[in-house]
């Protein structure tokens, strides 16, 4: 076992073990010495706190419920019936969070009006809308841009629904999906303001049934690949202006439409 | 930002007495802890473990180990959730040492994890700790900083932690060691 010491390589076998980069019996020591020594299990503390901080940059994921119903009962054979309702009595931060919640599907309901407006008050006449609508939506489903595309002035207005987090020295970049083909860079855009987008008359034949968009995190400037290069954070279906309209406004879109 | 700073706060204390709770066998704490806080070790389990299903297994492994081992949170020496990051972290990467196999890198699994280097998913998120730490990992060399990151996100070793970086060994043991160092140079005040 390692007598604690404060010097650098102790220190760096803590990080390293913290970190994960330690193999399994390496590991397996190390933890025998936190268990043995409180000043191990503080210096490993130490490290505990400057980096896991790191998890942020996680995406976070709602588990699917039967995970928990699986803990409920397998702690039940441990735990005779004491809570059937454990979540019976709310705390106030489950208001907050449910109020930061609403804000979100506010803001998509919201989005999802101003694309009813747009589709609805212009001066066209045509019976086929030339706008086309996908709400690019993220791994937690939430609905992170909206994009509006005008085909008659080949133009995409693309506006997020709330501040999105992009990491420092990069930019999101959005991207044409054809059916069945290699995403097509469409420029870059914003993470907190809305942008509009020209489109050349080639990508025009992009749009067509099936087509996505999506989000990827870039460079600046773009990928200098043509491709993707940085994870793909949103995506969604492009459709006629009704489809974003079922998608996240549900029946609040019928009045405007009649 | 202030208000989102302050709820922030909020649910890190309200974290912190869940767990409290918890270890004195609050079941219905438990739960609420639960809702509160798997949405992000869960997402750090799929990102980890790159599948799912193991993600699903390991979520749960890890939260009746919560149960069990609550009594041993320590309010002073971590918070609730830098001890439960801790614990799903280990738990992960001890199902990683297991899995001699590493899933290859696939094109899909890009779409699955939606997430990679370094976004976080939501602005409410980015308390001042990672600020501060991303601000030091921003001045590591790009190279050091990207090995950092894929360290701590793979949870692999050094021998293979190199082969996915293709550099020998030592330079990434120099790289990882020199930036841990350099970190908490950074870090601490």
């Amino acid at each position: 076992m390692n007598i604690p010491t404060d010097d650098s390589n102790s220190q760096l076998r803590y990080a390293e073990y913290v970190l994960g980069v330690l193999d399994a019996d390496a590991r397996a020591e190390m933890e025998r010495d936190i268990a043995a020594s409180d000043a191990v299990a503080t210096a490993v503390a130490l490290w505990q706190r400057r980096l896991l901080p790191l998890i942020a940059e996680s995406v976070s994921i709602d588990p699917p419920e039967y995970v928990w119903q699986r803990i409920r009962h397998q702690l039940a054979l441990a735990q005779p019936p004491a809570a059937e309702h454990p979540a019976a009595t709310p705390l106030r931060w489950w208001d907050n969070l449910r109020f930061w919640q609403g804000l979100g599907l506010g803001a998509s309901l919201l989005a999802a009006a101003c694309l009813v407006l747009l589709v609805v008050s212009p001066r066209h006449s045509s019976p086929t809308a030339p706008y086309l609508a996908s709400a690019i939506t993220q791994g937690n489903g939430r609905v992170g841009w909206t994009a509006t595309v005008d085909l008659d002035h080949r133009l995409v207005v693309i506006v997020p629904t709330r501040p999105q987090a992009i990491a420092q020295g990069r930019e999101p970049e959005l991207w044409l999906i054809p059916k069945g083909q290699r995403p097509i860079a469409l420029g870059m855009i914003g993470g907190d303001t809305p942008v509009t987008l020209s489109l050349g008359p080639k990508l025009l034949a992009g749009f067509g049934r099936g087509a996505a968009l999506a989000v990827s995190v870039e460079p600046p400037g773009g990928s200098p690949t043509g491709q993707p290069t940085g994870p793909v954070i949103a995506k969604g279906l492009v459709g006629a202006s009704s489809t974003v309209i079922r998608f996240s406004g549900g029946r609040s879109a019928r009045p405007l439409d009649s | 930002m202030q208000p989102v700073r302050a709820i922030e706060q909020d649910v890190k204390d309200v974290q912190d007495e869940l767990l409290l709770k918890t270890a004195s066998g609050d079941q219905s704490a438990f739960a609420e802890l639960y809702r509160l806080s798997s949405p992000r070790l869960y997402g750090l389990c799929v990102r980890m473990l790159r599948e799912r299903g193991t993600a699903e297994e390991v979520l749960q492994e890890a939260w009746i180990t919560v149960w069990h081992r609550a009594s041993t949170f320590d309010r002073a020496k971590a918070s609730a959730n830098t001890w439960l990051g801790t614990l799903f972290r280990n738990k992960a990467i001890d199902r990683l040492r297991q899995r001699k196999e590493q899933v290859l890198d696939d094109p899909d699994l890009m779409n699955d994890l939606e997430d990679d280097v370094p976004s976080p998913a939501d602005g409410a998120e980015q308390s001042q700790d990672y600020l501060r730490l991303s601000e030091c990992l921003e001045q590591l060399r790009p190279q050091q900083r990207r090995a950092v990151r894929e360290a701590f996100f793979s949870g692999v070793t050094y021998n293979e932690l190199a082969a996915r970086c293709q550099v020998p060994l030592g330079t990434m043991k120099s790289w990882i060691r020199r930036s841990l160092l350099q970190l908490r140079t950074c870090l601490d005040p």
